[in-house]
Parts: C-alpha cells; structure tokens; sequence
C-alpha cells in the first residue's frame, strides 16, 4: 500500500507542474500580447513574453491547418523531390523503352523493303 | 545417351570419383568442388555459365562448390566479326558504320554469351539518367553470339538423362537436379534477352546519381534490342589490374570502404542488389569511382527482410549468435526447435572463431555457417544464401582494393544507424508505446 500512496504521491506532483506551467503559460501568452513593437528587447521577462505570444500565434495558425486539412508534415517536401524524381525516371525509362522499340520497327521495315 | 551427353556424363563421374580419393570429409569436398570446376571448364560454354549459376546458389549447393564455381574464367574464342555485324545489321536493319560514328572489329572481350565491341556515338543522345552524352562519346557494344542461346539449350537436354540418374540416388535427392536445371535454362534464356539487364543497368545509374564515387555506365537505347546492348564505354582497370591503379594515385582504402557501403545501401535501403558481383564486374575508374557492369543475375530485399538482415548483420559483428538465429529466422532460415542448442552452440563457437578478433574472417564465417545448416539439414532461402554469399564477394572485392579492409567495421555502424531509425520510426513508436507505458506504469508502481 506505500507504494501505492507513493505512486499516487508522485503523479499528483507531476499534475501540478503542469498545472503550474500551463497557468505561467497563459499568463505570459496575455502579457506578450498586449506588449508594443520593440517591447521584446527590454528585458529577459519581456522577450520570454514575447516570444510566447509569437509561439501561440503559430500553434493558432497549425491548428487552423490542421483543422483545414492543408499542413504540411515535417519531411514532407523532401519526399516530394523524391517522388517527382522518381516519376522522372519512370518517364525517362519509358522513352528509352520507347526508342529502342523504335529501332526494332526500323529494322522490321528495313527488312520488308529490302 | 548421345555422344555429348556420354562426354558431360564421363567427365563429370571422374571428377565425382577423382574428389572422393581424398582423406577426410573436408579436403574431399574441396578437392570434389575443384575437379567439378576443372570438368566444366573442359565441358564448354554451358558448362561454364552453368558454373556460375552453381556459384550463385548456396541455398542449394555446399559452400566449397559455390566458392570454387566463382573461379571459373568466362573467357572463350571470339567470334569472327562477320557474324557479330550480322546480329547488329539483323536487330537495327543497317550495317554498324550507319549506326555508330565508328565501330572497332577486334573484341574487347568474348564470353560464353556475348562479346563486346568499341564504337562511338554518332549523334548526340539524352540517356536516361544524367546529362546528354555529345556525339563522339566512347561505347561499348554488347553483342549476343549468334546461336549461344539454341547451344547451351542443347547442352543442358543432353545433361539431363544424367541429372535424372544422378538425382535418383538418396544422397543428391534433395538437390532436384533436373528441376535447377530447368531454372538454368530459363536464368539463361533471360540473360540472352539485353533489355531486361539495360533496365536493371539504367535503375541502378539512377539509384547511385548522387553517389560522387559510384559510375554505372548509361544504355543509349535506340542503339539496344534484344540482342545487342550499347552503353557509354568507361576506362579503367578491372580488379586483377589494381597494381596499375595504385600507380596512378587512385586511393584503394577510400573505394574499398566506399564499395562496402555502396553494397549495404544496396541492400538494406534500396532493396536492389547487383548478385554477381565478381572481379570481371567491377572496374576502377582513373579518377577514382568504382563502375558497376554486367546486370544480368540480381536480387532484391522487401521493406520487412531489410530490417531483418540489418539484426542479422549487427547481431553477426557484435557476436550475437541468438539474436542472429532469431532475426535470420524472420528471413526464412527456420532451425527446428530441436536442433537449436546444437546449432546456436556451432554458430557461437564460429563468430567467436571468425569475427571475434582483427583481422575478421567473413568468408571463413559465411562457409562455416553454410557448412553447419547444410550438416544440420536446415533449408536455406534462396534471397539468403544469395546474400551471403554476396557479402562474402564484396568483401573479397574490398580486399583487393585495400588488403587490410575489416568490412564488419564498416558494416557496424550501418547495420546500427538503420535500426536505430527503424526503432524511432513513427509508426513502430506508435505501435509500441502502449506497451512501453505500461511497463512504466508498472516499474514506478513497483
């Protein structure tokens, strides 16, 4: 059973950071906000504000494209390049394939007239 | 029987007999193997090819034949160039001088299959990977020898009454031997056909297009048919000519390790390997890049194998014999539950013997281990055994770019790099972090 209650004990410390952290958030989210062009660089407390503020702003943003469908997923771009170019080679593949059946109906019509 | 199949079934029992006069189960396979490989040389082109087919299974053959098989030198008389220009001007309609800018009549080289020609392009030409090649670009024209095709077919009926015969007898039952040989013809018969390895060679010039030190020389299509393949021709020194390499400044460690990870990367990221690597495949380039050639024989890997033959290998160059049961397992390699203690015991005992200490032995691993499954009659997977046995060539290949290479060394943090990606992977973190949760939860609760 202690190690139960300490279990219990450990988890409701956990909570309350984040309860913590989560109120000293919002409250310098608030703050941030409310402050005027070039505030930011008049403090360490004013640029935390601040930049919480910015951060708040872009994770409204990334919800609203979450939201919307239209976000684009860490790596995403890359894999992009990957398949264009792949798609590229396909195509390229397909014209060599292409010409050298081209060859073939050269040959075959080479032989008939001659 | 007719006479060719009297001749193939003479010479093959004598080298049976002549290998069994030996003392002891080891020095007798070695010595069955070698005077097999003599008797093929002497049996001609299709015994040749059907050489090197042997060389690239050991899923079915001991390892002693499929490492003496790699030996046999693909090297006949060439052809008179009459009939090679009759193969081009019958594929094209016209005549090499209306095909190329200029076409040589000596052979580059002649095999059991094709020879090879220098030419040069005519007119510019956009191949399918990389820049235009500008007209006047060096070529090397690969000819089918006229009839090889309806010879080796011929050789390989005349084999089969003895196949049959031999087949029979309980200890070569399990081998099939008139089914290989039906494979064999149809593996020749494709490699007969130029287009399919001109894709595979355009795939692979495509898959290394960003590798600096890798050259895999590019098909000029309308120049390729059935049986004829036109590539851009690349200079360098084939393997057995590195003295003449090392001369002219190019850096053997550097491509020796390189030709390891270009291999890994094959296999464990791209799923396509070239399975016939050998040194007649690869060239050294003067400015220093190792060139791919000759297409015909390769494997692939599926998403699910590569990360197995990852735990394979790591467990292998970490010593690890059951965890590379365990893996190897995933890939086919099933060892009855009953015979696990025995061969877990041999594999240890191997690693331990081979790779524990530098210099690392992969080939005497790699035999040893074919050695044990085949003793405890354990099936091995055609990918598998073809695996290895491409691993023990490349480091064969890497040893004689740079003798004192330990490829294990390089394989080590390849073999780690992707399993750790494997492991932090989205999905399987996904898929585990329930569980590891609950261990968690259950660990803190004590």
């Amino acid at each position: 059973m202690a190690g139960n209650e300490e279990f219990m004990r450990f988890m409701a410390a956990w909570a309350l950071v984040h309860e913590t952290a989560d109120e000293g958030w919002k409250a310098a989210v608030e703050r941030g906000g409310t402050q005027a062009t070039g505030e930011m660089g008049t403090g360490p407390e004013a640029f935390v504000d601040g930049l919480s503020a910015m951060i708040a702003e872009e994770k409204e943003r990334l919800k609203a494209e979450l939201a919307s469908g239209t976000v684009a997923a860490p790596g995403e771009e890359a894999g992009l390049k990957e398949v264009l170019e792949e798609l590229r080679f396909e195509i390229a593949e397909l014209r060599g394939r292409v010409e050298a059946m081209q060859s073939s109906l050269d040959a075959l019509a080479a032989r008939e007239r001659g | 029987m007719s006479a060719r199949g009297r001749s193939i079934a003479w010479s093959l029992a004598r080298a049976l007999l002549a290998g069994s006069l030996h003392a002891g189960a080891e020095a007798r396979r070695a010595a069955r193997a070698r005077e097999l490989r003599v008797a093929f040389e002497g049996l001609g082109p299709a015994f040749v090819k059907l050489g090197q087919l042997i060389s690239v299974r050991p899923d079915v053959f001991g390892p002693e034949l499929v490492f003496e098989m790699e030996k046999l030198q693909d090297s006949v008389a060439p052809l008179p160039v009459s009939a090679v220009r009759e193969v081009i001007a019958d594929d094209f309609g016209r005549p090499p001088e209306e095909l190329f800018a200029s076409f040589e009549d000596t052979p580059l080289a002649s095999a059991s299959i094709a020879q090879v020609h220098r030419a040069t392009l005519a007119e510019e030409y956009r191949p399918v990977v990389g820049p235009s090649l500008p007209a006047g670009t060096p070529l090397a024209v690969k000819v089918v020898r006229p009839g090889s095709e309806s010879l080796i077919l011929a050789d390989i009926a005349a084999a089969r009454p003895f196949a049959e015969r031999v087949g029979r007898m309980r200890r070569f039952e399990r081998y099939n031997l008139p089914g290989l040989l039906d494979e064999f013809a149809s593996t020749l018969c494709s490699e007969c056909d130029l287009r399919r390895e001109a894709r595979v060679a355009d795939r692979f010039a495509f898959d290394f297009r960003d590798d600096p030190l890798m050259i895999v020389p590019r098909v000029v299509w309308p120049r390729t048919g059935r049986r004829v393949l036109t590539t851009e021709f690349i200079e360098g020194w084939r393997l057995s000519e590195l003295g003449r390499a090392a001369e002219r400044g190019v850096n053997g460690r550097i491509l020796a390790e390189h030709g390891a990870t270009v291999f890994l990367r094959q296999v464990l990221e791209l799923g396509r390997f070239h399975a016939d690597l050998h040194p007649a495949n690869l060239f050294v380039t003067p400015d220093s890049r190792i060139c791919y050639l000759d297409f015909g024989i390769t494997g692939t890997t599926s998403p699910e194998q590569r990360i197995a033959i990852a735990q394979v290998l790591a467990a292998t160059v970490y010593g690890d014999a059951d965890r590379a049961l365990k893996y190897s397992a995933e890939l086919g390699l099933v060892v009855p539950e009953h015979l696990q203690p025995r061969v877990r015991g041999e594999v240890g005992e191997l690693m331990a013997r081979t790779l524990s200490v530098p210099p690392r032995d992969v080939r005497g691993f790699a035999t040893g281990f074919l050695r044990i499954m085949n003793d405890a009659q354990v099936e091995v997977p055609v990918g598998y055994g073809l695996l290895v046995k491409a691993l023990v060539t490349v480091e064969g290949v890497a040893r004689a770019l740079y003798p004192e290479i330990d490829i294990t060394e390089a394989a080590k943090p390849y073999a780690t790099r992707l399993i750790a990606r494997w492991m932090l992977h989205p999905a399987r973190l996904a898929q585990r972090a329930p569980s590891a949760m609950r261990a968690a939860i259950r660990e803190l609760a004590g």
